[in-house]
């Protein structure tokens, strides 16, 4: 490896020495000589390997780094910073409520907490290391040296820069080389710190320009009043090739893009075909008989169902106990009226069309139940209601005759 | 890979020893007493053996998450071929061949099933239409047959992985690190299917109605959370009786540690992913289970456990001279194991829906003490016969001279 074309020991003009470059046989001549080189008091000094080298930094005499402190602080910052923004977002300056949830609720911030913590304290840990190390380094002197490019592959090498207290070119060779250095190598710099390229600080000074042009084109016309129509950035977006209501379609023969109604179809506010059936009101009346035949099936589909929509309020019996009911009732909910138990006489004393037309349209808390329950099965809820009615205020007639002893007993 | 490294290590320093071993063996009458005890007590309780038998299922759990937490451990270890944990790797070994003595503490679990289970009752099953749709699996045979087939593969694997690594002990046979390596995969499918279907089986199936998917994950991650607790508190204590003293490092104290706290933090991820979706839905059938742990004080349980086994062990396992000093790791790897336990109690004790009391406490504590002893005495009779690290292993001396940077 010793046949590159000698290494020039005066500097050329314009040219200064920046450090020596030392290379060594492998990690274990490399961490011996970092420990003699952190002895002997250098502080501008670094070495170079392919690979992490175990116990180097104790080598080197590195003492523990802040990083640790620093992606603690941005992690709870970043924890701080989740649960203050959804605060102030879902809690003060836009609330929305969403299914009865509370505005604000710890549990529901937490996988944005988890998440901010883990983007702080990640960004902290990236953004840190390279401040902490001075990188990127675009160019150093070591990289002056042909050699150098090895210490990506199988080279080991300890440079020692031109700038520490301690260098001096032929003692720190010396030094260097009785460390069982391999080869020794100066390293030159130019006299003069070179500067960025002039392209590169002209590219940098038009892309801040450029990258100043939307937000201050925003801020412009946030400011004024236009008196032309709006500029139409996405223009697929605000002009979408769809068919309007009403409007031309080439799609079907008669030339309209809207499908004219179906035959047969009725508007809202015409009343249905069988208004007894639909409405439970006969000439704005509540009916008192069933508009459909009573039987043992509507009576079983008038439990199930019962069970399913009202029994969570109303409860099992009727009785207005409902687990919602109860709950509400602890919790003391604003503005909940509690459902009436369903046995007292005005209820009882209304007639089923009224029963009907309270499921239909809903009353007070309760909301309407027309599109969880069709008329059939709201009049089969009705029915059961009849049913729970009649059992809570049953007399000794109403159980048959051989049952009677039971009851007595 | 460089084979045999014995030379560095006396034979002292890597074998239990005869005294140790005997006094070990004195913990078989101790843990037998306690259980005796804890069963008079339970007579004494005046409720059917209720608390009794739901306290022996935690304990019962509580032990074969540690031993389950060791199964899934040395597979891992070997997957990732992993240098520095081989000192260490023996220990873990020897408690994942421990389910000898943890299957016969399990045997109360299946002569109380009736009580324990209410899915054991024909007539509530047949009143209750999801038991009873759930029959095909939760019944009496099928459940007797699965535990016992659990019990066997981790006995077997145990076994297998102990056994064969031992061998290598005398015969220095490089090759069977390489099939261990092998075996760890399929054993580690195994594992996560058996366990997960454990941890439904065991204590999910105390509230039949209820279901989490996540369950057997939950308990994974609890007994890694323990076995990685176990572990340094071993360790240490090895260390104080004069063994392992150049073996075991502040290197490896460090890495377990290191992996304590992960797995504290997985055990945060995970129980808080069961909760979030349950919250969130906030539909009766889901949120029974919590409900019935968040009042009637378990709530204070709860808070405990999300103080204890996560926040406070956080900020306690986060800095690196908390891992690298071995009597703070071990107070730590003492509280967490406290807290596993704790966190185990919380989900088997509300099944009872009796408040705790100081009987029954009683129970508990005895159980796990004698449970302890038990244990204790068999994982010391496996090591007694064994080296305490696996001494002629191709990664022993990686393992003895890395260091952490």
């Amino acid at each position: 490896m010793n046949n590159h074309e000698p290494t020039p020991n005066t500097p050329l003009p314009g040219v200064r020495v920046a450090g020596l470059l030392a290379e060594f046989d492998g990690p274990e001549p490399l961490r011996l000589a970092a420990e003699r080189v952190r002895d002997l008091g250098y502080v501008h000094w670094d070495v170079y390997s392919p690979y992490p080298v175990h116990g180097i930094e104790r080598a080197m005499g590195i003492r523990p780094t802040v990083l640790p402190w620093l992606v603690l602080l941005f992690g709870v910052a970043g924890c701080a910073a989740a649960i203050l923004m959804q605060w102030w977002m879902n809690a003060r300056d836009y609330p929305v409520l969403v299914s009865g949830k509370p505005l604000w609720s710890l549990p529901a911030n937490i996988p944005i907490a988890f998440e901010l913590v883990i983007l702080f304290a990640a960004a902290a840990a990236f953004i840190g290391v390279l401040g902490l190390n001075r990188l990127p380094q675009f160019w150093h002197p070591v990289f002056s040296s042909p050699r150098f490019r090895r210490a990506t592959t199988d080279g080991f090498f300890l440079g020692i820069e031109a700038q520490d207290p301690r260098f001096h070119e032929t003692s720190t060779r010396e030094l260097l080389e009785s460390l069982g250095a391999t080869t020794v190598e100066t390293c030159f710099a130019p006299a003069t710190r070179p500067g960025l390229p002039a392209w590169v600080r002209w590219a940098g000074v038009i892309g801040v320009l450029v990258a100043l042009v939307p937000p201050l084109w925003i801020a412009r016309a946030r400011a004024i009043r236009a008196d032309r129509p709006r500029v139409h950035p996405i223009q697929d977006m605000d002009f979408q090739p769809r068919y309007v209501a009403q409007g031309p379609g080439p799609l079907f023969a008669d030339g309209r893009a809207m499908r004219p109604p179906v035959p047969g179809t009725i508007p809202r506010s015409q009343p249905p075909a069988d208004s007894l059936l639909e409405t439970g009101l006969d000439n704005g009346k509540p009916i008192t008989h069933f508009p459909l035949p009573v039987s043992q099936a509507l009576m079983v589909r008038g439990k199930e169902r019962y069970e399913i929509y009202c029994a969570v309020c109303h409860g099992l019996a009727g009785d207005g106990r409902g687990p919602v009911a109860i709950r509400a009732l602890e919790r003391a909910e604003p503005g909940w009226v509690a459902p009436r138990s369903l046995h007292v006489d005005a209820v009882r004393q209304q007639p089923v069309g009224q029963l009907f037309q309270t499921i239909t349209r809903g009353l007070n808390t309760m909301p309407s139940y027309a599109a969880q329950l069709t008329p059939e099965d709201r009049w089969a809820v009705v029915l059961y209601i009849r049913a729970l009615q009649r059992s809570q205020n049953a007399r000794l007639d109403d159980i048959p005759r051989d049952k009677r002893a039971l009851l007595e007993r | 890979m460089q084979p045999n490294a014995v030379a560095d290590l006396p034979q002292d320093q890597i074998t239990l020893g005869e005294p140790l071993a005997q006094r070990a063996g004195m913990l078989w009458t101790a843990g037998a007493l306690a259980l005796s005890a804890a069963a008079v007590f339970g007579w004494l309780h005046a409720d059917g053996m209720q608390w009794f038998l739901h306290s022996w299922l935690l304990n019962v759990t509580f032990y074969v998450s540690l031993s389950l937490g060791a199964l899934w451990l040395v597979p891992i270890l070997h997957l990732t071929r992993a240098g520095w944990a081989v000192a260490v790797r023996r220990l873990a070994e020897v408690m994942g061949a421990n389910f000898g003595v943890l299957a016969i503490l399990f045997v109360p679990v299946l002569l109380g099933i009736d009580t324990l289970y209410e899915w054991a009752d024909p007539l509530a099953v047949q009143n209750d239409p999801l038991l009873s749709h759930k029959a095909p699996y939760l019944n009496v045979p099928f459940f007797v047959l699965r535990a016992i087939l659990y019990l066997a593969v981790w006995w077997c694997l145990g076994r297998y992985l102990l056994v064969r690594s031992t061998e290598q002990d005398s015969s220095g046979d490089p090759n069977v690190t390489l099939r261990l390596e092998r075996a760890s995969a399929p054993a580690l499918v195994i594992l996560a299917l058996t366990a997960t279907f454990a941890a439904f089986d065991w204590i999910m199936a105390l509230e039949a109605r209820w279901y989490s998917t996540i369950f057997g994950v939950y308990y994974f991650s609890g007994a890694m959370v323990g076995v990685l607790a176990v572990l340094p508190l071993a360790a240490l204590g090895l260390q104080q009786a004069g063994r392992l003293r150049g073996a075991i490092t502040v290197e490896h104290y460090h890495d377990l540690g290191k992996l304590l706290f992960a797995f504290v933090v997985f055990w945060g991820y995970i129980a808080f992913s069961q909760f979030l979706l349950i919250w969130y839905g906030n539909i009766p059938e889901e949120t029974q289970w919590y409900r019935r742990r968040l009042s009637d004080g378990w709530e204070s349980l709860a808070l405990v456990l999300l103080a204890g086994h996560l926040v406070i062990p956080f900020f306690g396992l986060l800095s690196r001279r908390a891992k690298r000093r071995a009597g703070i790791l071990a107070f730590w790897s003492a509280w967490l194991l406290a807290m596993h336990w704790l966190d185990l109690y919380w989900l088997v004790m509300p099944a009872v829906e009796q408040p705790v009391s100081v009987l029954g406490a009683m129970i508990d504590v005895l159980l796990a003490v004698g449970m302890a002893a038990l244990y204790l005495a068999a994982a010391a009779r496996i090591a007694a016969t064994r080296c305490l690290v696996p001494r002629r292993d191709p990664r022993l001396v990686e393992s003895l001279v890395f260091e952490n940077t």
